[in-house]
């Protein structure tokens, strides 16, 4: 075993407040606001911006000195009024960083001070989440937002009765006020993971069965990068309030990752709505999954596109089987990634002899045989020099340029190549451009 | 406010009244959106380009693992500072306190990598835990034959000019003169202070300096060695370039060593040439001054004659500026030597001297940008519709979005703007982005997508 060591070289964490900003930016007129000191906000935003190369709009609490004496509460109560006032958005969301969650800021208590002081204010919803550090990586406040968005937004029902009411309504009538009320709709959870552009496959596939999906959060509209969108300082694009309040008439939930198994779970338990849970959406077993249970779900044929696709996919994976056959790939990602890539390669014939996870939340839940431990991109660099291949975000550059070995980007941030946001590794297509990938960046 | 930082000279800053001057001695309004940072990130700007030092921030996972690495400070030898180190503070850390941690974390960073000296940054909650960062950096050293330096420059302490003055102190304090402390001064040699070799702007100023025969006895603190900022106090002159934020630090050289001090900019024909003048001048020898007349007048035809094709282009263009330190200033005139106009200017993170300074330079009937929030500099481009937009990276996709052409004059930029080759660069750089193709492509009507989406 390797030496307990008390710092982290090299992280290929990024803190749980960047999660808990990316999960905001999915949701339309949002706005972000950080209870923490300035440079948490511009570091975050800094990443957030180089990774998507998009504007990210975050507000802060901008705390200084004497709140470390005397609390943050009445900057926060300041700070929500004023982003109120200055930028009306239709929703804020606020996360605690360190620093505040050191104070012990209660910004419940917080919010109702404010609520009691400005009651016209509380027509406009407000979540608060707690992002403190040493909850994870971004995955985990990418997790906790998603789950503070459905509870502040879709609480508990308070009788049985009209949960199972919502429920009922939706799978008779299909969506009352969608659209289209024939087509019914399905509720998407993504994580983190998955990149603006695999959402928008994510849509075409349920699109491709008949349904109309609502997407939480969405950032295939708004961290997609289109120059439609009007610069501003609250989200644009993403999921919208009202569609939020749809989800408890959808025929299913699916969630992505196993981080997103709790926000499905949420819907299932409060509204009745019958949650799957997909950890990966890449490699073959793992579309197989997803478009059965669509078949399954919906009562219908697969569709052909996809059935072509498949078999594309299974031409390219007997075409470029001995090259991927033995080759041995060190990965460092956050968990959902690392198990999506990991299982997919394994699939193919390769071999992971290393598999750094960011953090330990999900680890549990690998299959046998994936040696997959906590670690930083300094362990990497440690433990990835017989391997072909390195797959990590774009500060894995320092442990492949060191090891001299090819490095695919994956994760965020991936600065330092163009297009990553773009790309689409999920499904038959996307698992396909995700092999060309690797064997692409094993060939230079 | 800043009780404890009044040594650091900032009550002299705390003086403008301007609409739009950077506010320094006044509080960032929580939800106002102003993009200042804090104190740590100004502490790490200038310290971090310390070549083969470590960099260990004893903090929660965001101080460090949000920004290690991102800025591109160049180096012509060891590349150790580019890693990231923290001690990634957790919940028990935070309980117990974190000094345990730390100084173990200390002695495995220096036996592991072997760094000339380690730096150890303070943040917020390290601060407020009450980890005695002093104490345990010295326990530490005491077991290692390496300087460990403590950096107290906690976020929350306010803007990122103060965590530049706060690192500024620790090199007077803790570095400089530690090496050879009685050695006699080299003579024609200068330090620049503030200038980190972002994208490699310092090599694109040594050769001229090597040409007028002016030693560079350290830069501070771009591509240096620990062992180079140690001697910079044997320098006969320090030559400040990147703002006023490391005035303390001058001040402090001038007293302790004697060293006088001018300050310079290197970016654009006009500043080069004065500062090589006024670098001739202050060191005050005669067949140098001499020397440095003609060359500035060679070199500035020699780049005045590679530029023309880009100045015929851009004449009369015109241009908002939105910037910090020295640039605030300097790309005033730069720009004007290109034959661009400026429309309106503003800053959020330079003193206020520069920031007169950049209002002194620019047309009377340029705006001065007083929101300097995300809404206001889009109020401005949308008002001003200027043919290009210099600012740093943190509004570069921002202004993408208005269909602008945009430089990032920032750390984020991969190419050297600094000196005289820097202006043929730059002004390349500019002419690439005004004449791109795309913004015609980019405005061409077409039915809306709308409908689709």
């Amino acid at each position: 075993m390797r030496e307990e060591r008390h710092y982290q070289g090299n992280p290929q964490k990024n803190s749980p407040a960047l999660g808990a900003t990316l999960a905001f930016l999915g949701i339309n007129g949002l706005l972000a606001l950080l209870h923490g000191s300035q440079g948490c906000s511009t570091f975050i935003r800094l990443q957030l911006s180089r990774h998507y190369k998009e504007p990210i709009p975050l507000n802060s609490t901008a705390l200084q000195e004497d709140s470390a004496i005397f609390g943050g509460w009445d900057q926060l109560k300041k700070g929500i009024g004023k982003v109120m006032d200055k930028y009306q958005p239709q929703i804020v969301g606020v996360m605690s960083s360190g620093l505040t969650e050191t104070f012990g800021d209660d910004m419940t208590s917080a919010l109702a001070s404010l609520h009691e002081e400005r009651p016209e204010l509380r027509s406009h919803p407000v979540v608060l989440v707690s992002a403190p550090d040493y909850i994870g990586s971004m995955q985990e406040g990418y997790q906790r937002t998603v789950l503070a968005l459905l509870s502040t937004l879709l609480p508990a029902p308070t009788s049985d009765l009209d949960s199972s009411f919502a429920h009922d309504k939706s799978a008779v009538t299909g969506m009352k006020d969608a659209a289209d009320p024939a087509t019914p709709l399905i509720a998407l959870f993504p994580g983190c993971h998955l990149s603006p552009s695999d959402i928008d496959e994510l849509k075409d596939i349920m699109t491709l069965f008949g349904l109309h999906p609502v997407v939480l959060p969405d950032l295939a509209t708004s961290l997609d990068g289109h120059l439609e969108l009007e610069p501003a300082p609250v989200v644009q694009g993403g999921t919208t309030l009202e569609e939020i309040s749809l989800l408890p008439q959808a025929v299913a939930t699916f969630s992505f990752g196993l981080s997103m198994h709790k926000a499905g779970q949420y819907l299932q338990e409060n509204y009745h709505v019958p949650h799957y849970n997909f950890p990966s959406l890449t490699g073959l077993s793992a579309t197989d999954a997803l478009i059965m249970t669509l078949a399954g779900l919906t009562k219908q044929p697969v569709p052909a596109k996809l059935s072509h696709q498949r078999s594309q996919l299974l031409d390219t994976l007997a075409d470029y089987h001995d090259q991927l056959g033995g080759k041995q790939i060190a990965l460092a990602l956050e968990t959902d990634l690392l198990y999506s890539l990991t299982t997919a390669l394994i699939e193919v014939g390769a071999e992971v002899p290393v598999a750094l996870a960011a953090s330990a939340n999900e680890i549990k839940n690998f299959p046998t045989g994936i040696p997959v431990q906590v670690g930083d991109l300094e362990e990497l660099e440690e433990l990835a020099g017989t391997t072909h291949l390195i797959i990590a975000n774009s500060n894995g550059r320092q442990a492949a340029a060191a090891l001299n070995r090819p490095h695919l980007r994956a994760g965020l941030p991936v600065f330092d190549r163009a297009g990553y946001p773009q790309k689409i590794w999920i499904g038959y297509r996307g698992t396909q451009n995700f092999i060309f990938d690797v064997l692409n960046t094993l060939a230079v | 406010m800043f009780v404890n930082l009044s040594k650091l000279d900032l009550k002299e800053t705390c003086s403008s009244a301007d609409k739009g001057a950077p506010k320094l001695c006044l509080r960032a309004l929580p939800g106002e959106g102003a993009e200042r940072s804090c104190a740590f990130d100004g502490a790490r700007v200038v310290l971090m380009p310390i070549t083969d030092a470590a960099h260990l921030v004893h903090s929660p996972i965001a101080c460090a693992g949000n920004s290690w690495d991102n800025r591109g400070a160049r180096s012509s030898g060891s590349q150790l500072f580019r890693r990231g180190f923290t001690t990634d503070l957790k919940e028990q850390d935070i309980i117990y306190g974190g000094e345990k941690k730390l100084f173990q974390a200390i002695l495995e960073i220096a036996a592991k990598h072997r760094p000339q000296a380690i730096f150890v940054y303070s943040s917020c909650v390290a601060a407020l835990i009450g980890d005695d960062l002093e104490k345990t950096c010295a326990r530490a050293q005491e077991q290692l034959t390496i300087p460990v330096i403590p950096v107290n420059a906690p976020g929350f302490l306010g803007d990122k000019n103060i965590g530049n003055r706060i690192a500024g102190d620790v090199l007077a304090n803790r570095v400089i003169g530690t090496k050879d402390p009685e050695a006699p001064k080299v003579p024609l040699s200068i330090n620049l202070i503030g200038e980190y070799n972002i994208a490699g702007d310092l090599w694109g100023v040594l050769p001229d300096l090597q040409n007028l025969g002016i030693r560079l006895q350290s830069a501070i603190t771009g591509d240096a060695r620990f062992a180079d900022v140690q001697s910079a106090h044997r320098a006969s002159l320090n030559v400040l370039v990147c703002s006023k934020s490391l005035t303390n630090l001058v001040r402090t050289m001038e007293r302790r060593w004697q060293i006088p001090y001018i300050n310079a900019s290197f970016y654009g024909i006009r500043d080069t040439s004065q500062a090589l003048q006024d670098i001739a001048a202050a060191l005050g020898d005669p067949a140098l001054i001499e020397r440095t007349k003609f060359y500035i007048k060679k070199r500035e035809a020699v780049i005045r004659q590679a530029i023309a094709q880009y100045r015929e282009r851009l004449e009369g263009k015109t241009a908002i500026l939105f910037t910090g330190g020295v640039k605030t200033w300097s790309m005033v005139s730069t720009l004007a030597e290109l034959g661009i106009n400026i429309l309106a200017g503003g800053t959020q993170n330079s003193t206020p001297e520069d920031f007169l300074r950049m209002k002194e330079l620019m047309d009377p009937t340029a705006q001065i940008i007083e929101d300097t929030s995300s809404a206001g500099f889009l109020d401005i481009i949308a008002t001003k519709k200027p043919d290009l937009i210099v600012a740093g990276g943190k509004t570069k996709y921002l202004a993408h979005k208005t269909r602008t052409p945009f430089l990032d004059i920032n750390h984020g930029r991969k190419l050297p703007y600094a000196g005289y080759e820097g202006m043929i660069t730059f002004a390349q750089a500019v002419d690439r982005t005004v004449f791109s193709p795309v913004w015609e492509l980019l405005a061409r009507p077409f039915p809306s997508l709308e409908a689709t989406r």
